[in-house]
C-alpha cells in the first residue's frame, strides 16, 4: 500500500482512525524474537518455568503428607509439613517476584516510548499484562514439564523408612493447572505494578538521586514487637489443646518473619556501612556502595534463609538429639524423616534463592549493559566487575544463613554442644546442606557470567 | 616499528579494521605529540569511534599498528593480549564518553579514586589525589555528593578527573560534550583541554562539533574509513 501525495510531494495525512490501538498487533511487534530476544524472551521464561517447577515440586511434597498412611503420625507430619511450605513461601514469592518483575521491567524502555508516542496509558498496560501473562504461561508449560521429568529423582528421598517414589508427589491435573493459573495471574499483577512509572510519567522511568536511608526505627519497632508477642504467648499459659498449639506455632513464625523483614533491612544497611569503611579495593567498596543502594532489595532476595536457617538449626539439634536418646521404632522413623524435611527445607530454600539470584543478576548485567562497557573499556579489570558482583550477593547471603544459623545454635546452646558430642554426623549433614546451599548460589552468580560476556563482546546486541 | 616518531605520544601505521562485507577503517596513519589536542571528525559511520577504540586498544585492528609511549618505553598496542591491553587502558590512558559511564551508587570521590584503586593504591592515597583533580577541576565541595545529584557538566568534570588522576598522558574522549548544551559544553571542553594537554599529555577526541574541534591544535577527519585531505590546525587556544 503506497500513501497519497499532495501537490507539494510530501505524503498526505492519513484519516483520523476512530479505532484504539491494535494491542494484539503491538504487543507482537514488541515481544516478537529479535537480537535482543535473550532479555526480553528467555530470561523471564526460564525463570517463571523454574519458578513453577519448584512451586508444584514443594506443593506435590506437602500435599503427600495429607495422603500419609500411618494414621497415628499423620497430622503431625501434615503440622511439620504445613511449617516446611510455610517457610518455603518467602522465597517462592521471593523468586516468582523477580521473574515478573523481570519481565515487566524489560519493556520499560520501549513502552516509555509508546507513551511519548500517544499511546494511552491503558494500551501500555493492555499490551504489558498480555505480553507478560504470554511469557509466563510459556515459563509455567515448561516448568510443568520439568516438574514431571524431576519426579523420578524427587521419588528418591526417604521418607517413612523407604523412598517416597515418584507417583508420591504427583498432584492432579486441576491443582496443575490452578497453580499455573496463578503464576499467569501473578505475573500480570506484577507487570501492571511495575509499570505504575511508566503510565504516570512517561520520562520517569528511571531517575535515583539519593540513596535510601534505612531507619533504626524498624530495629526499635522490631525489639518492641518482639517484647510485646513473647508476653502474649507466656499469657496463654500451658497449651490446652492440638490446635492451640499449631495456633501458637503459626502465630510465632508469624511474628518472626514480620519481624525479621522489619530488622532484616537495617541490619542488611549496617553491614554495608561497615564495610564501607574497611573497603580498600575498588570491588569491596562498588559492593558495599551496591549493598547500600537497595538493602531492601538485598534482603529481599536471601531473607527466606534467615527463618530456614534458623529453623534448621533448632530443629536440627533438637532432632538429632531425639534420635540418639533413641525410643520406639515408629518415632525414631518420624524424628529421621523430621531431619530429612529439615535438610529438604533448607536445600530447597537456597535453590529458590539461587533461582532468585540467577534471574536478578542476570537482569542487573542487561540494565547496567553501557556502564559495563564502559568500565571494561576504561580498563577496569573483568574479575573486579566480577568479584563485585559476587560480593553484592554473597556477603548478605552469608551473613543472613549464617547469622541465623548461629542464633539458632546460640539459642539451644547446651543442646547443640550435647548433640555435637553424641550426634556429630546428624549436624555435619545439616552444616554440609548449608555449604551445598551457599555454593548452588554461587554457581547461579557463575551462571550469569555469559551474559557479561556477550554484553562485552557485543555491546549493541545485548539489549 | 621504525615509524614511531620519537617525540610521539602514539603512532598508527596503515591501521585498517574490516567487519564482514565492510571496511570500517581503510588504512590511516596517525601521529599525536605531547601537548596536543587532535580533533578526530567525520560523518556518522566515516569510522572515528572505530579510529578510537583501534588507537586506545578497545579493538584489535585487522592490520596496521598502533605504537604508544609509556614510562615503560614503546609498546605495540596491536601485539597485546587482551589482558594487557586492558592493563594498558586501566594505566596508561584516560577515557571520557559521552554518558560519563561514571558508577551511580559511588560518590563523586569514590567514582574519581576508582582507577587508582584498580591500580592497586590504598583508599587514603586514590582518595587524596582524586580530591586534588576534582578540586582542579571546579569540583571541590562536591566530593561527598552522587552522581544523580549533579548537573551534566559536573558529572563530566568527575569523568574527566577519573580518566587524569592516574597521571595517564593520553587521553581518549568519545563525544565528551554530546549530551550537554553549548554553555557547558565549552566550560567541559575548557576543563577537558586543559587537563589533558598540559605536562606532556595529549587529548585524542572524537566530535561532531566544528565548535569543539575548533578549539583543538589540530584536526582529522574521515570519510569512509580513510583520512579525508590535509589535516587543519585547530584555533588559538590549540594547547
Amino acid at each position: 500500500m503506497t500513501a497519497t501525495t499532495t501537490t507539494t510531494g510530501i505524503p498526505a495525512r492519513p484519516a483520523r482512525s476512530r479505532r484504539g490501538a491494535p494491542i494484539a498487533r503491538l504487543t507482537w511487534m514488541l515481544a516478537r524474537p529479535g537480537a535482543d530476544s535473550l532479555s526480553t524472551l528467555l530470561l523471564p521464561g526460564v525463570a517463571f518455568a523454574v519458578t513453577t517447577a519448584l512451586l508444584l515440586t514443594v506443593a506435590g511434597g506437602g500435599a503427600m503428607f495429607w495422603r500419609w498412611p500411618d494414621e497415628e503420625w499423620a497430622a503431625t507430619y501434615q503440622l511439620l509439613s504445613g511449617l516446611a511450605l510455610a517457610l518455603l513461601v518467602i522465597p517462592l514469592a521471593s523468586l516468582s517476584g523477580a521473574a515478573a518483575r523481570l519481565s515487566a521491567r524489560r519493556r520499560d524502555d520501549r513502552l516509555a516510548t509508546l507513551r511519548l508516542l500517544g499511546a494511552t496509558g491503558r494500551a501500555v498496560v493492555a499490551i504489558t499484562v498480555l505480553e507478560s501473562a504470554l511469557i509466563a504461561s510459556a515459563g509455567a508449560v515448561i516448568g510443568v514439564v520439568l516438574y514431571l521429568a524431576a519426579t523420578p529423582l524427587v521419588g528418591l528421598i526417604p521418607f517413612g523408612g523407604a523412598p517416597i517414589g515418584a507417583a508420591a508427589i504427583l498432584l492432579s491435573p486441576l491443582w496443575v493447572a490452578a497453580i499455573v493459573v496463578a503464576i499467569v495471574l501473578l505475573a500480570a499483577v506484577s507487570a501492571v505494578v511495575g509499570l505504575r512509572k511508566v503510565v504516570i510519567s512517561p520520562l520517569g522511568v528511571r531517575l535515583k538521586q539519593s540513596a535510601p536511608r534505612v531507619s533504626w526505627l524498624r530495629m526499635l519497632v522490631g525489639a518492641v514487637v518482639v517484647i510485646v508477642a513473647f508476653v502474649t504467648l507466656q499469657s496463654f499459659g500451658v497449651l490446652p489443646s492440638y490446635t492451640a498449639i499449631a495456633v501458637a506455632i503459626a502465630a510465632a513464625f508469624a511474628i518472626g518473619v514480620g519481624v525479621l523483614n522489619l530488622v532484616g533491612p537495617w541490619v542488611i544497611w549496617l553491614i554495608a556501612r561497615v564495610q564501607l569503611s574497611r573497603a580498600g579495593t575498588a570491588q569491596k567498596l562498588i559492593a558495599a556502595r551496591t549493598m547500600l543502594e537497595a538493602p531492601k532489595v538485598a534482603w529481599r532476595q536471601v531473607s527466606g534463609l534467615a527463618m530456614t536457617s534458623f529453623v534448621a538449626v533448632v530443629g536440627g539439634t533438637g532432632v538429632s538429639f531425639l534420635i540418639k536418646e533413641g525410643g520406639p521404632a515408629d518415632q525414631v522413623v518420624l524424628f529421621s524423616d523430621v531431619r530429612t524435611g529439615i535438610i529438604i527445607t533448607l536445600v530447597a530454600s537456597f535453590l529458590m534463592v539461587a533461582c532468585s539470584v540467577g534471574v536478578n543478576q542476570a537482569s542487573a548485567v542487561l540494565d547496567r549493559r553501557d556502564l559495563y562497557v564502559g568500565l571494561d573499556r576504561v580498563g577496569m579489570p573483568r574479575g573486579v566487575l566480577e568479584a563485585a558482583r559476587a560480593r553484592g550477593i554473597m556477603v548478605p547471603l552469608a551473613w543472613v544463613s549464617l547469622g541465623s544459623a548461629a542464633l539458632g545454635a546460640l539459642l539451644v546452646f547446651p543442646l547443640a554442644g550435647y548433640a555435637l558430642i553424641t550426634a556429630p554426623a546428624s549436624l555435619l549433614v545439616i552444616a554440609l546442606a548449608f555449604a551445598v546451599g551457599i555454593a548452588l548460589v554461587s554457581l547461579a552468580l557463575v551462571a550469569t557470567r555469559p551474559v557479561v560476556t556477550r554484553v562485552l563482546e557485543h555491546p549493541e546486541r545485548a539489549q | 616499528m621504525n615509524f614511531h616518531d620519537p617525540a610521539a605520544l602514539l603512532s598508527a601505521s596503515r591501521l585498517t579494521v574490516s567487519y564482514p562485507g565492510t571496511r570500517a577503517l581503510d588504512g590511516v596513519d596517525l601521529t599525536v605529540r605531547a601537548g596536543e589536542s587532535v580533533a578526530i571528525m567525520g560523518p556518522s559511520g566515516s569510522g572515528k569511534t572505530t579510529l578510537l577504540h583501534a588507537l586506545a586498544g578497545i579493538i584489535t585492528p585487522t592490520s596496521g599498528e598502533v605504537i604508544v609511549t609509556t614510562e615503560a618505553g614503546l609498546v605495540t598496542v596491536s601485539a597485546l593480549s587482551e589482558s594487557d591491553r586492558s592493563r594498558l587502558r586501566r594505566e596508561d590512558f584516560g577515557f571520557v564518553f559521552q554518558q560519563g559511564l561514571l558508577i551511580p551508587e559511588l560518590t563523586v570521590i569514590e567514582n574519581a579514586s576508582l582507577p587508582l584503586l584498580l591500580a592497586g593504591q590504598s583508599r587514603a592515597t586514590a582518595e587524596a589525589h582524586a580530591v586534588a583533580w576534582l578540586a582542579r577541576l571546579g569540583l571541590a565541595g562536591l566530593e561527598r555528593r552522587r552522581i544523580g545529584e549533579l548537573s551534566g557538566g559536573q558529572a563530566q568534570r568527575v569523568a574527566i578527573a577519573r580518566a587524569q588522576v592516574t597521571g595517564a598522558r593520553l587521553i581518549f574522549a568519545d563525544e565528551p560534550t554530546g549530551a550537554l548544551d553549548s554553555a557547558t559544553s565549552r566550560e567541559t571542553m575548557t576543563a577537558l583541554l586543559e587537563a589533558a594537554t598540559d605536562g606532556g599529555r595529549a587529548l585524542v577526541v572524537v566530535t561532531h562539533d566544528e565548535q569543539v574541534a575548533a578549539r583543538c591544535s589540530r584536526i582529522v577527519r574521515l570519510r569512509d574509513g580513510r583520512l579525508d585531505g590535509a589535516e587543519r590546525a585547530g584555533s588559538e587556544e590549540a594547547a
